[in-house]
C-alpha cells in the first residue's frame, strides 16, 4: 500500500503545498483560487484530488505537500464516508499537524448535525482541527481561504521559530466533549 | 525551516545572509536523507497514533530545552532590517525575538527596536484605558437604567393593586348598597320615631289642655261653655297640620273651629309656626319656621 508520507521529500524554496481532497469536486476549485490568491509572500501550490490514495504516476514529480485539508460536505453521507476511507492511506505522522477538516453547511439540518459530531469525533480521534466554512459566497470561501493559509503557514514551516505544526495542531485540535460522546 | 530575507542594506550582508542560508539548506538535505533511509526502514504501524503523538511532543520539547537563541549574523545593519520586518510586517501578533546582544552597535539596534515595542505597548496600554473608561461609563449607564426600571415596577404594581381595588369594590357594590339603604331608612325612622315621641312628651308636658274646672265662679260660664266642646290637644293641632301639609301640598289649609282652643292658636300664629290663609280668616296652614 502506498501511504502518503509526510517527509519524504526535501521541501522547495519559499513554497508552501497544500492538497485539497474533496469527494464532490465542487468547493476545491473556488477554495484554491482563493488561496493562491491572498497569499503574496511566497508561493501557493495547490494540489487537488478526489480521494486517497493519489495516482502512482505522479508520484516522483508531486512537492512535498505541507498540508492535508479533506473537504467534507455535510449533506452528503457519501463525503463523508469517502474521507474516512481516504484516511487509512495516510501514514500516521501526518496526523501530527499536517491533516485538517473543512466541513461546510454545518447548519442545513438535523442530519448535517449528526455528520459533524461523527466528523468532530474523528478529528478528535486523530488529534486534527475542524475548521466550518460557508461554500456559497465569495465572503465565506475567502474566509475559509484565510484561515487555511494560517494553518498552512505553520505545517509548512513559514512561521516565525517558535510555533511548530505539532504545536499548533496540540492547540487547534477537535475535542469532543462529554455531552457530544454521550449521544 | 527557513526564513527567506528579503532586504539587506549591503551585498556584504546579503553575501554574509545567503552563506547561512546555504549552511542551513545542506543540514536540511542531511536530515532529510536521513529520513527517507528511516523511513524506508521502519513499517509504519498505525494503531500507535497517541504514542507515536506522544513521542513526537517529548523529542520536540527535548529539542526546544536544548536550544539557544543565539545571533542570526553579527552585523547589527543585518539585524536592524531583520528585526524592523519582523516587528512590521511578518508578525501580525506580538512575537518574542530573543536577541543576545554583546556588542554597544548591537545594544543601539536592540534599543531602537525596543522603542517600537514600548510605543506598541503604550499603544496598547492607551486602548486599555478607552475600553475601560467606556466600559465604566456603560456599567454605569446600566446601573441607572436598572433604577429607572425598579421605580416603574413600582408604580406599575401600585397601580395593579388600585385597579384590583376598585374592581372588588365596584363588585361587591350592587349587593350592599340595597343593604346599606335598608339599614339608612331604619336608622332614619328610628330617629323619626323618638322625635316624636319626644315632641309629644313636650307637649303634653308644657302645653296641657286648660282644665274645665274653674278657679272662679266668674269664668264658670265660660269655663263650661268650654268644656261642653270636646278641645283637642295642642299635638293634636300640630298632627293635623302636619298631616294637611303631607298629604296634601296643594290644599294645606286646615279650618280652625271650636275644638281649637284659641290661646293655642294664638301662640301658633304669633311665633310664625302657622299663617293665617289670606282669603278666609279661619284658615291655617303650616309655615317654614325655623
Amino acid at each position: 500500500m502506498a501511504l502518503l508520507t509526510p517527509y519524504s521529500k526535501v521541501p522547495e524554496l519559499n513554497t508552501a503545498t497544500v492538497l485539497l481532497v474533496e469527494n464532490e469536486e465542487e468547493l476545491q476549485s473556488k477554495l484554491a483560487n482563493a488561496l493562491v490568491q491572498y497569499e503574496k509572500d511566497f508561493n501557493v501550490n495547490v494540489r487537488l484530488a478526489r480521494k486517497l490514495p493519489l495516482p502512482v504516476e505522479n508520484k516522483e514529480t508531486r512537492p512535498r505537500i505541507d498540508l492535508i485539508v479533506f473537504l467534507v460536505n455535510l449533506l452528503s453521507e457519501r463525503s463523508l464516508q469517502s474521507v474516512e476511507s481516504s484516511l487509512a492511506h495516510l501514514h500516521s505522522d501526518c496526523f501530527l499537524g499536517k491533516v485538517c477538516f473543512l466541513v461546510t453547511d454545518a447548519r442545513c439540518g438535523s442530519h448535517t448535525q449528526e455528520r459533524l459530531v461523527s466528523v468532530r469525533k474523528l478529528a478528535a480521534a486523530h488529534q486534527c482541527p475542524v475548521l466550518c466554512a460557508e461554500h456559497r459566497t465569495v465572503d465565506g470561501v475567502n474566509a475559509a481561504a484565510v484561515r487555511l493559509l494560517n494553518i498552512l503557514k505553520v505545517s509548512a514551516g513559514m512561521s516565525p521559530i517558535a510555533t511548530t505544526a505539532l504545536y499548533l495542531s496540540s492547540l487547534t485540535r477537535c475535542s469532543v466533549t462529554s455531552d457530544l460522546e454521550e449521544d | 525551516m527557513e526564513q527567506d530575507i528579503q532586504c539587506s542594506r549591503s551585498s556584504e550582508g546579503k553575501a554574509v545572509l545567503l552563506e547561512r542560508c546555504e549552511e542551513q539548506f545542506e543540514l536540511l538535505q542531511k536530515l532529510q536523507n536521513e529520513i527517507i533511509l528511516a523511513d524506508t526502514e521502519a513499517y509504519d504501524d498505525q494503531s500507535n497514533e497517541a504514542v507515536n503523538r506522544l513521542i513526537a511532543i517529548t523529542s520536540e520539547l527535548e529539542r526546544w530545552h536544548e536550544m539557544e537563541p543565539k545571533l542570526l549574523t553579527n552585523s547589527p545593519e543585518v539585524l536592524l532590517a531583520v528585526g524592523k520586518e519582523e516587528v512590521s510586517c511578518h508578525c501580525n501578533n506580538t512575537q518574542e525575538v530573543v536577541i543576545v546582544s554583546k556588542y554597544k552597535c548591537s545594544y543601539r539596534f536592540s534599543h531602537n527596536f525596543s522603542s517600537q515595542l514600548q510605543r506598541l505597548n503604550s499603544q496598547l496600554k492607551m486602548v486599555l484605558s478607552c475600553s475601560q473608561a467606556k466600559l465604566d461609563a456603560q456599567k454605569k449607564i446600566l446601573k441607572r437604567e436598572q433604577t429607572w426600571q425598579a421605580e416603574k415596577k413600582e408604580a406599575l404594581n401600585a397601580v395593579c393593586e388600585k385597579i384590583t381595588r376598585l374592581q372588588r369594590e365596584n363588585q361587591k357594590s350592587e349587593h350592599s348598597i340595597l343593604q346599606d339603604m335598608k339599614r339608612k331608612i331604619n336608622n332614619l325612622k328610628d330617629y323619626h320615631g323618638s322625635l316624636m315621641e319626644m315632641l309629644s312628651d313636650m307637649l303634653a308636658e308644657h302645653f296641657p289642655l286648660p282644665d274645665p274646672q274653674g278657679n272662679s265662679t266668674k269664668k264658670k260660664r265660660a269655663a263650661a261653655y268650654d268644656a261642653e266642646i270636646d278641645l283637642i290637644s295642642l299635638s293634636e293641632i300640630i298632627e293635623r297640620l302636619t298631616n294637611k301639609t303631607l298629604e296634601t301640598p296643594h290644599d294645606p289649609y286646615v279650618t280652625t273651629d271650636d275644638t281649637f282652643w284659641p290661646p293655642y292658636t294664638e301662640m301658633l300664629l304669633r311665633n310664625g309656626i302657622a299663617t293665617r290663609c289670606p282669603e278666609d280668616c279661619n284658615k291655617i296652614r303650616l309655615e317654614m319656621f325655623f
